[in-house]
This record gives structure tokens, C-alpha cells and sequence, in this order.
């Protein structure tokens, strides 16, 4: 087994070689092995790919690859844990130099992971916890997120109001989202919860713009949202405008999208404000580290891709229409100074 | 005359058990036992939840129900012709899709929109009526392929992008289309009814095609053909009905059917959003089933359709403003569609079998 | 007199306010064939399910060999030697196992039998069972590949494998052709001589004479009359499960009218003689033959369910050549199929959507249905023929089948039309509802042509005003109902028969 490997190993690198030959030479004065970036191969192994985000992580680890040229290949496991297991073995087999794996749970990537690293095989994991001091994770801070757009809500509106909270247990990112919120409650107990809901039945915006009209009507008193996920957001503010209470009530949200720009913009929107981490800057960093982690850099432990509070005010004051503007009027949301040692090129814009 | 009254003579002797039988208490049950549970829940709801009467709250439950509603029409249809349709959700998310696709990257009007939506969503279910009738495809796997291809095929076009004005396409162009205000208005006007701005535009195509669909199924003679052929497909053929056509009829309803309710959902939510419309197709199978047991019908029907939605928005309008969680909602949804299925066809059953 | 196998008192059975068997007393004795006669819903189903453990008798009790008999369930009064064989043949077997599994089933699943298969004894055992009863066929084919008689002949030996006191067969005949029913009757007597006790279940007149040594008669509930004096009095025996005398049917023939349908060198199959045959006007023709003989082909090929290898057919002059069924209708031909279960009833409707179905566009404006026009047209169809209901809005599966067979000859019958075929119209149906049905046919075939496809020659002869005999899909006989030789009719019929005629109704 082991010999086969090998065996493939080899010859998928002298095929890698060849390839080189052929592509320009990108950058003469970045370290070993970027040298001869052409000839290092990188592997991007998802486990969700259906999404704005992830289209928009996709294209950020494509333009940061391309940047420093060298090659990527992209698996896509589809939700399938034990397929994105098995596409870590292929990976490895392909004799890559890199692998970032994005997302999937920790039980089924755990193991795969170490045999990467056993490969001699370089790791970084993005919003999928290994459990291995070897492997760097990338994150974009969920908690930070909660936290910043619940800083805006209180700025906005003090802090005594009656809030309604959007909010689906057991998905990881919600969950972390969640900590902030009941942080947030504690230290400021004139904050009150009157209805919880949520739900992630598809398309999950008319599903819990049904809800959030019922809670409306229960509780006439709420008058801010706490949305922490663009999709509930995204509902919240359609039952908002069909109940007529686009005056009263304003809606905190996490994650932004082109279509988020548009709602958000909407004359007389109740979508005020929201809190998000770019995700192609996302999948930069995640490259550049992995980048570094192959240089014999040490990008650290955590790398956390900080997130950008986005107001509707100020998406009005610039004229923003959708993320490519929102990036030019918003360098901190453009780029993410994380992971950028000097010799990187960073992708042009 | 005389053999009249040979007749009715015959009849009591024959069948005593029968007439009493009209008036026993399952009997009762049976037919209005479903309506009077949907009764009392909205009475318990008014007075457990405070605002659960008043008009908005009436017609918030027509509006939560009307897409799903529309839906379950359609798989009403294909249930009357004993064929079933697992595409439909598929569909509605491929029409959503399709009108963004059709007003924000090709930038023109609702009118367009509208029709290239009906367009595909009577194309779909030819294509299901032609798989089913002429390839002898079994129904629930000719309509399982078309749910996965159509999950596919509405995300070729931008390769797996939700739909906006502003957003960059694949290659390269940034769209600049808008979802007209003609279409939007589907979605979002409402018309005054004593009060003002009261009723939304999908609320009353909910209305209208149920009552359409309720006339054809029920006082047409093409509604009485499907049943009888979904009752006994070869005696209907042998009576002369042309078993094919009113076949891939149905299905073209119902995926006709579906694409109005993906209209709707996008005017609704005003961006061409990704979604496999799974659980738009639960829930309208769900809201089909449960008005079998609609005035003890004990077979798919257009009212106990309507009702069956309504039943399920009522349960969930009232669950949430008394803050009960999502997971809870699924849990009442399959409670009623079991009661209801138990209603369908054990009472209705042992009915029937006492009669003999 | 023979010995009694098995002695019934006083049993009584109700479901529900139904009282179905009303203190039934019958013996059956050892080597003798009691015929139990009765019309659809006399009680004779119940009977049986009673005496083989399926319900239980409310009162009343059962001796088998002077012992009282507690069979609570199917399994236990196999075992106690009462042995069931049910009219639908696929209930008997299990088509996709072999003949020696099929023979030896029931020992199989007796408690105790060993946990592995020891197949080479299973065969012995089977080829020594099928022997006995004269069943000669390899055991290690599949049931599914054997004919209907063999079919029915394997589930018979399987019941003989537990050495039955009391054998009950129920319409065994009813799917069987005149050859395999022999084949039957034959072993049937075999079995009677060995001492058998035999109760036999039939409408059919022909079994009725070729078998009992008794006849039985129930009617509402009660054994109503008993006939065990040879000659059997068979007349006497239909008068008492009927109430009145069967009377002959009193034939007027008419003289015949116009042409309505000719068929010139119509070949029905490839191969097959080309038919040439005229149906006229006001008469009533029986079309009779085996089954496999070519009946329901030229009812499909006449109806435009199928299509003719070559020749023509011509309706009042003009080519006719329909495509499907909704032409022929619209060319007013019609056609009342046989077996009603599948291919007439429209399960869960009422009995006016069961009436009107073809012929919704004459009860709709635009399309839209006038319910009462439809109502209207079904209570005349009900009560001219005399179908026992509550009302037109009675579900079909409420009805008796005798009158649910009424419902779907009386659909037809409900509009005007050139051509009527009926295909077994009798087909289960008690003698009451055979004669309400033939004398309707009668009555309504002035103005049109009307065929009756039928096999059984008492119904053909008590129908027809001629008689048009099929074999290998081709006219071996036309006759005039009047002074008829019954037994050249019986020679066409059966003649051909004798080439190879099994094979092809086993593919029925």
C-alpha cells in the first residue's frame, strides 16, 4: 500500500514538473519551494460548496493561488464526510504539497488530516476544528461578528429594548454567534428577549419571514432583531415591510452580500446594519498561510480573519451597490492584513 | 312502479346494518371530525395567544400558506391520476430562479418574467407526463429525476450564484437588471379590503386557483375522467377516456401549478435565492394528504387541499406567537399528517368494511 | 349412505347487525360430492370461512368424525384434515417456487419440521404426491410456467398432502377451460372414491351435472332446500335457492334487420383464417368458443383496443377502422368488458359517476357537468334493471356483485348505440341477475346490433338468436338460435380443441 503510494507520489510529481516547464515563472525572489512556484500543488478540500459564501471563499483561494501561481485543485465533497475524508487520501495521492480543508466535521477529518501530515504534507484548516497543534486554523471570528453588530444595536438604540433573536441551535457558527448574544444579554439587562425562532427549511428567507410575522404579532413591542445570519435577516425584513413596521423596528445582522446591499438600501429599510468578514479574503488568507506554513513560516496557532461592521448609512453615503464597490470604499473589508509576510503577492484588484 | 317498490324493499332488506350506520358517531367523526379539530385549535389559540384574532392574523395565515398551498394543488392533480410529482419544489426554486435570471441578467420586464416561468413550468411536467405515459418511467422516479436535474440545472447559469442586481457573473460582466416593480408587486401590494392594505396579491391567487381547481376536479368532466382514472385506469380506458393525455395533463398543471408558486416566492423574496424547494415539496404533500381526511373524502380533493394548508398555518402561526421552537413545528406537522392519514384510512376503512 | 365426515348444528354467524348465517345444519359424507348452491350473498362465502377456521361461529357447533372441532385459525383446521381450495388460483400457490416446494409447503411450516431443506427427499415425496392424483409434471419447474389446470391441480395435491377428511373447493372451474375442467372433474372423482368428503362450490350448471351427488341450497342465511334422489332434481334445486322456478328463457326470434357490421376477410391474428361475418340490426348474436378461441381478441380488434393483421370492417356501409376506444364510442360502438373488477368498476364512485363515465360530454355544457341530468339518467339505468341499491349516490363496492355486473351492463345500455358487444356479461353473476341482464339485452336490441361473447353454453343458448362459434381465432360455426343441433355446436366448439388448444389458453 505504502509503495504504491510512493509510486504515485512520484510520478504525479515528474508529471507536476512537466507542467512547470511549460508555466511562466511568477516570482524569481520568493523562498523555496515558490521558487519554482509552478511545480508546488495545492488542494482545496470542501465539505460545503452551495452558497454565496462559498462560491465567494472559492474565487478569494483561486485569486490568492493564482497570485503566487501556483497550482491549485479543488475537491468538493458535497456534504459528504466521509467522502471528504476519502478526497484528503486522493489528495495526498495526487502528491500535493498543501491542503487547505474547508469545513466538515472533526470526527471524520481528524484522522485523514494526520495522514496528510504523516505525507509530510502541509495542513491548514479553515472552520473545521482537527485537533492538531500541527494544523493552523482559519477562522473568521463568529464571536466578534455577534459582538460587533450587537456594539452597533446598542449604540443605535441604548440599552433598554425588547429584541427579537433569530436563532437555530446546533449549527457551529450560529452557535458561536450565540455566545456574543448571551453576553451581551447579561451585561445589559435591559435587554430583553420576547421571542426566539428561526428555521432552515428552504428557502430559509420565506420561511422565517412566516415566523417573524407571527412573532411581530405576538410581541408588537420588539423593536430590534438580532439576525446574526443574512438568510434570517434577509426574512426578518420581509415580514417587517408586509406588517408595516418598518419604522419601529431595526434588524442587526451578521454576513453580507450583493443582494444583502440591495435589501439593506431599500428606502426606508429596517435592515440597519451588519457585521461580516469578506469571505474571498477568507479563503486569501487561507492560502497565504498554508503559503507560509510551506515556506517554513509560522503563520500561528489561530489565524483569525477579522470582521467589518457595515452600516446602512454608510452603504447610502457612497452609493454602494453590490461587494466589488463595497470592497473599493472599504479597504478593511477588501483585505485582511493577516498572514502577509513580505514575499507574497497579494492578487491584484 | 311496481318494480320501484320492489326495489326499495329489496334495499332495506338487504342492507339493514347500512342505514343505521349513516348516523353512528365514527360516521360523524369521519366527516367533520377534522374540521372541528381545526375548529377548536383556533379557538385554543385565541385564547392561549394574545392577537391570534384579528384580520391581519386571518390573513397572515392565507399569506404563510399561500405558496405551499398553490403547490399542493398541483400534487393534488398528480394524486387524482394516482401518479405523484416530487419535482414540484424543484420547480418552484428552478421558476425563481428563472424570473431573476430573466429580469436581472437579460433585463426585461415581469411580463417576460411571468410567462417564461409558466413556459417552463408547463414544460416540466410535459416532460414528466411524456417520461411517465410514454417511456413507462414509474412515476415517483421519472419525477425523482426531474427534482435532482432541475436542483442542478437552475444553478448552471451562474454557476451556483444567488441571483441580484450588481452581482458579478461568471464571466465577468456585472448584472444590472432590477426586479421590476411589476413583478415585485405580486409579492408585496396588498389590496384594501374594509381595511386598508389588507389583502396580499398571493393570498388571492391562492383563492383563485383553488377555486378554480376545486371546479375542474369537481364540475368538469375532465376532472371526473382523471379520477376515474386514477381509480381504475383500464376501465376508464375501456370507457373510451384517452388515459395519456389527461395524464401528461396533470402533470403539466402541476408543474404549472408549481412555477406560480415559484413567482410568487420570488416577488416575495425579490432575489433569485438557490434552494432545492425540498421543503416546499414536504410541505405541500403533507397539506395534499391531510385533506384526504377533509370531510371524509378519503381521496385527494381541492377543498380538503386548501383546508389541509390552512390547517398546517394555523398550527404554525399559533406555535410561534406562543414561542414555541422550530423543531417543535416539524414535530406537530407530522403529528397531524399521522392523525390525518389514521382519519383517511382506518376509520374510513373499518366504515367500509362493515358494509359488507 | 355413506358415512358422515363432517356434522354442522345450528350455526350461527353476524357481523355487525348482519346476520349472515342464520342456524345453518348440514353433513357432509365420507366419498360424496355436495354441490352447495346460493346466490351471491346467500351466505355460502361465510359458510366456508367458518368451517375452515378463517371466522368464528358465533353459535353453533362443528364434529369432524363425531369429535367436536375447535379450528381457531386456517393452519389448525388443515391439520385437523379440512382442506380449503379458494377460487383465485394464486391464493393456492406460490408461482415462483417449484412444484415440489409448492406440494410440500404446508410440511414445511409445520412445527417441528427440520431447519435445513433436504431437497432430494422434498422431490421424492412430491413426485410420489403428484403422482396420486395424476398430475404428471416435472417438479422442479417453477409454478408460474404451468397452466391454469396444472396450476390449479398442484394447489389440489398440496391440500392432499395432509390427507383431508373434507375438501372444499370454491369455483374451481370459474378460470378454466372445458378441457382442464375435465382433467379436474376426473381427479375430483379419484378423490371422492378414495372417501373423501367433498364440498364444491359452482354456479356453473355443467359442473353441477357432471359432479354432485348432492345438492345443497342456501339462501338468506339458511339451508333452504336438499336434493340427494338420483336423478338430482336441478330445476327443483334453482327454485329453491332462487324463490321462483327457472323458467325457460322464452326466445321470440326477431327477424333480422340491416347489416350494421360486416366484416370482410378479417384476419384477428397472424396465421389465423380470415373471418367473414355480418351482424345485423335488431338481433342478439353470442359469439361462444374456449377461452383462447379468438373471443376477446375480436372484441378488442371491434372496440380499437388492437389492431387486425389485414381486412376490413365496415359499420352501416363505411369503413371502420377505429384507432382506440374513445373513436369507437364516437362511432357508437361500445363494449362491456369482461371481468368488471378490472376492467369495468370505478372503485370508490358512486353509482351514477359509474354509469355516465363514457359518456360525460352528453351530461356537460361546455365542460361543465349537469349532476342532475347525470343523477337522472342513473336512476332510470337503476331501475330499469332493477339494480337493488339505497340510492344513485351509493358507492359502487356497496353493491352485490350480481348488481354491480347490472351497474356496468345497465352503463352501456344507458345511451343509444349501433353496435353493442358484451363480453361474458354473466361472468359471476347468480341466475336471477344472468336472466334480469339477458332479458334488458333483449328488450333494448331493437335499433341496433348487439353481440354477446359467452363460453358457457347454457348462457349462449338462453341469450342468442344465433350463434357464431370461434376456434383458432376463426369462425368454425354460425347458427340460428331455432331448431339448433347442440351437439354439432359442441363439436365446432370443441373440435378444434383437439389440435392444440390448452397451450393457448394457458397464455390467456
Amino acid at each position: 500500500m505504502k509503495l504504491t503510494r510512493r509510486l504515485t507520489l512520484g510520478l504525479a510529481g515528474g508529471i507536476a514538473a512537466l507542467a512547470a516547464g511549460i508555466a511562466p515563472v511568477m516570482a524569481a525572489e520568493m523562498p523555496a519551494p515558490f521558487d519554482n512556484a509552478g511545480e508546488v500543488k495545492i488542494a482545496l478540500v470542501r465539505y460545503l460548496s452551495t452558497g454565496d459564501f462559498f462560491q465567494a471563499y472559492l474565487s478569494g483561494v483561486e485569486s490568492q493561488a493564482a497570485a503566487i501561481g501556483v497550482d491549485l485543485r479543488v475537491f468538493d465533497s458535497r456534504q459528504d464526510a466521509a467522502l471528504q475524508a476519502d478526497m484528503v487520501d486522493q489528495a495526498i495521492a495526487l502528491g500535493v504539497d498543501g491542503i487547505i480543508i474547508q469545513h466538515g466535521l472533526t470526527e471524520a477529518m481528524q484522522d485523514a488530516a494526520q495522514r496528510a501530515l504523516d505525507a509530510g504534507i502541509k495542513v491548514v484548516a479553515f472552520d473545521v476544528d482537527v485537533e492538531n497543534p500541527a494544523i493552523p486554523q482559519i477562522e473568521q471570528s463568529d464571536y466578534l461578528l455577534g459582538k460587533l453588530a450587537l456594539e452597533q444595536a446598542i449604540k443605535d438604540n441604548g440599552d433598554t429594548w425588547d429584541a427579537g433573536y433569530v436563532y437555530v441551535a446546533g449549527i457551529a457558527p450560529l452557535d458561536r454567534r450565540d455566545v456574543a448574544w448571551q453576553d451581551v444579554k447579561a451585561a445589559n439587562p435591559g435587554i430583553r428577549e420576547l421571542a426566539m425562532f428561526g428555521t432552515l427549511d428552504n428557502p430559509i428567507a420565506n420561511s422565517v419571514a412566516n415566523q417573524a410575522r407571527s412573532v411581530l404579532q405576538a410581541n408588537p413591542g420588539i423593536t430590534v432583531v438580532f439576525a446574526p445570519y443574512d438568510e434570517f435577516a434577509k426574512g426578518v425584513k420581509i415580514a417587517v415591510d408586509e406588517a408595516g413596521m418598518t419604522d419601529q423596528v431595526d434588524i442587526y445582522s451578521a454576513d453580507v452580500s450583493t443582494a444583502d446591499i440591495a435589501a439593506m438600501r431599500e428606502p426606508g429599510s429596517a435592515w440597519v446594519a451588519t457585521v461580516a468578514t469578506n469571505p474571498s479574503v477568507v479563503g486569501e488568507v487561507s492560502v497565504r498561510s498554508l503559503a507560509m506554513l510551506l515556506a517554513g513560516e509560522d503563520p500561528g496557532p489561530n489565524v483569525v480573519v477579522p470582521p467589518t461592521l457595515i452600516t446602512q448609512a454608510f452603504l447610502n453615503d457612497n452609493g454602494i451597490t453590490n461587494m466589488e464597490e463595497l470592497s473599493a470604499k472599504m479597504p478593511q473589508f477588501a483585505h485582511a492584513d493577516v498572514s502577509v509576510p513580505a514575499w507574497i503577492p497579494l492578487p491584484a484588484r | 312502479m311496481t318494480t320501484q317498490d320492489d326495489t326499495k324493499a329489496h334495499a332495506q332488506g338487504d342492507h339493514p346494518a347500512k342505514v343505521a350506520a349513516k348516523r353512528t358517531p365514527v360516521d360523524l367523526a369521519i366527516r367533520y371530525g377534522f374540521l372541528s379539530l381545526m375548529a377548536g385549535l383556533i379557538l385554543f389559540f385565541s385564547v392561549a395567544s394574545e392577537g391570534f384574532v384579528s384580520p391581519y392574523s386571518a390573513v397572515f395565515i392565507f399569506q404563510s400558506v399561500a405558496i405551499t398551498g398553490i403547490l399542493a394543488l398541483g400534487v393534488t392533480f398528480t394524486l387524482v391520476v394516482d401518479g405523484f410529482d416530487l419535482s414540484i419544489g424543484s420547480t418552484a426554486t428552478s421558476a425563481l430562479m428563472l424570473s431573476a435570471y430573466v429580469m436581472v441578467v437579460l433585463e426585461m420586464g415581469a411580463v417576460a418574467a411571468v410567462l417564461a416561468c409558466l413556459v417552463m413550468g408547463a414544460l416540466v411536467g410535459l416532460v414528466n407526463g411524456l417520461l411517465i405515459v410514454k417511456m413507462k418511467v414509474p412515476d415517483l422516479l421519472a419525477t425523482l429525476g426531474m427534482m435532482f436535474l432541475l436542483i442542478g440545472l437552475q444553478r448552471i447559469p451562474t454557476e451556483g450564484r444567488s441571483i441580484a442586481t450588481g452581482m458579478k457573473m461568471p464571466n465577468g460582466e456585472t448584472t444590472v437588471g432590477k426586479f421590476s416593480p411589476d413583478f415585485l408587486w405580486l409579492g408585496r401590494h396588498r389590496f384594501d379590503f374594509f381595511i386598508d392594505n389588507l389583502i396580499p396579491v398571493s393570498v388571492l391567487i391562492l383563492l383563485g386557483v383553488a377555486v378554480l381547481c376545486w371546479v375542474f376536479l369537481e364540475l368538469t368532466r375532465h376532472g371526473r375522467l382523471m379520477y376515474a382514472i386514477g381509480s381504475n385506469q383500464r376501465a376508464a380506458a375501456l370507457a373510451g377516456t384517452n388515459v395519456n393525455r389527461y395524464k401528461i395533463l396533470a402533470y403539466m398543471i402541476s408543474g404549472v401549478l408549481a412555477s406560480v408558486g415559484g413567482i410568487l416566492l420570488a416577488a416575495r423574496l425579490g432575489r433569485g435565492d438557490l434552494a432545492s424547494g425540498n421543503n416546499l415539496l414536504l410541505d405541500s404533500v403533507a397539506a395534499a394528504l391531510i385533506g384526504f381526511a377533509v370531510l371524509g373524502a378519503a381521496k385527494p380533493n381541492a377543498f380538503g387541499t386548501a383546508v389541509g394548508a390552512l390547517f398546517v398555518g394555523v398550527l404554525l402561526q399559533g406555535l410561534t406567537m406562543m414561542n414555541a421552537p422550530y423543531y417543535t413545528q416539524d414535530f406537530v406537522k407530522g403529528s397531524v399528517l399521522v392523525v390525518a392519514l389514521v382519519f383517511t384510512f382506518a376509520l374510513t376503512g373499518r366504515r367500509r368494511g362493515s358494509n359488507h | 349412505m355413506a358415512s358422515t365426515a363432517v356434522e354442522i348444528s345450528g350455526l350461527t354467524k353476524a357481523f355487525g347487525a348482519n346476520q349472515v348465517l342464520n342456524g345453518i345444519d348440514l353433513e357432509l359424507h365420507k366419498g360424496e360430492v355436495t354441490v352447495l348452491m346460493g346466490a351471491n350473498g346467500a351466505g355460502k362465502s361465510t359458510l366456508v370461512k367458518v368451517i375452515c377456521g378463517v371466522h368464528p361461529a358465533d353459535k353453533g357447533e362443528i364434529r369432524l368424525n363425531g369429535k367436536p372441532l375447535h379450528a381457531a385459525t386456517p393452519s389448525e383446521a388443515i391439520r385437523a384434515g379440512i382442506v380449503t381450495v379458494h377460487q383465485s388460483i394464486n391464493d393456492g400457490v406460490i408461482p415462483d417456487l417449484d412444484v415440489a416446494s409448492n406440494l410440500m409447503l404446508d410440511k414445511l411450516a409445520e412445527p417441528g419440521a427440520g431447519f435445513f431443506l433436504k431437497r432430494r427427499e422434498i422431490r421424492a415425496e412430491a413426485r410420489k404426491v403428484a403422482a396420486s392424483i395424476g398430475l404428471i409434471v416435472d417438479v422442479t419447474r417453477p409454478v408460474g410456467e404451468l397452466d391454469l389446470a396444472d396450476r390449479q391441480l398442484v394447489a389440489i395435491a398440496r391440500a392432499m398432502t395432509h390427507e383431508p377428511e373434507l375438501l372444499i373447493m370454491d369455483e374451481p372451474t370459474s378460470s378454466l377451460s372445458a378441457k382442464e375442467a375435465e382433467r379436474l372433474f376426473a381427479l375430483l372423482e379419484r378423490l371422492r372414491d378414495t372417501g373423501v368428503a367433498i364440498l364444491y362450490i359452482s354456479h356453473r350448471t355443467s359442473d353441477i351435472r357432471r359432479l354432485a351427488d348432492r345438492i345443497v341450497c342456501m339462501r338468506d342465511g339458511e339451508i333452504v332446500g336438499r336434493f340427494d334422489q338420483k336423478p338430482l332434481d336441478y330445476e327443483a334445486a334453482v327454485h329453491a335457492m332462487l324463490g321462483h322456478g327457472m323458467t325457460e328463457a322464452d326466445l321470440s326470434f326477431k327477424p333480422a334487420g340491416e347489416v350494421v357490421l360486416a366484416l370482410e376477410r378479417l384476419q384477428i391474428t397472424p396465421g389465423a383464417k380470415p373471418i367473414n361475418l355480418n351482424i345485423n340490426q335488431d338481433e342478439v348474436i353470442a359469439i361462444t368458443g374456449l377461452v383462447g378461441s379468438g373471443k376477446s381478441r375480436l372484441a378488442a380488434i371491434l372496440f380499437g383496443l388492437e389492431q387486425p393483421v389485414s381486412g376490413e370492417m365496415r359499420l352501416n356501409g363505411a369503413p371502420y377502422a377505429p384507432m382506440s376506444p374513445g373513436q369507437a364510442i364516437a362511432k357508437g360502438v361500445f363494449l362491456c368488458p369482461k371481468d368488471r373488477g378490472s376492467n369495468g368498476i370505478l372503485p370508490d364512485h358512486n353509482l351514477t359517476k359509474n354509469i355516465t363515465a363514457p359518456f360525460l360530454a352528453r351530461y356537460s355544457t361546455g365542460s361543465i357537468l349537469n349532476r342532475k341530468a347525470e343523477a337522472r339518467a342513473a336512476r332510470a339505468t337503476i331501475e330499469k334493471l332493477n339494480i337493488v341499491c339505497q340510492s344513485e349516490g351509493d358507492d359502487i363496492g356497496t353493491l352485490s356483485g350480481g348488481n354491480q355486473q347490472k351497474i356496468m351492463v345497465g352503463r352501456w345500455l344507458s345511451e343509444a348505440c349501433n353496435l353493442l358487444i358484451l363480453d361474458e356479461p354473466f361472468q359471476g353473476v347468480d341466475i336471477k341477475a344472468r336472466r334480469d341482464i339477458g332479458d334488458k339485452i333483449h328488450e333494448t336490441a331493437k335499433g341496433r346490433a348487439t353481440i354477446v361473447m359467452a363460453s358457457e353454453m347454457d348462457e349462449v343458448l338462453e341469450i342468442a338468436d344465433r350463434i357464431v362459434v370461434l376456434a383458432d381465432h376463426a369462425v368454425a360455426g354460425d347458427h340460428d338460435n331455432g331448431d339448433l343441433d347442440l351437439r354439432l355446436v359442441l363439436a365446432q366448439v370443441a373440435g378444434q380443441a383437439n389440435n392444440d388448444h390448452t397451450k393457448t389458453a394457458s397464455g390467456q
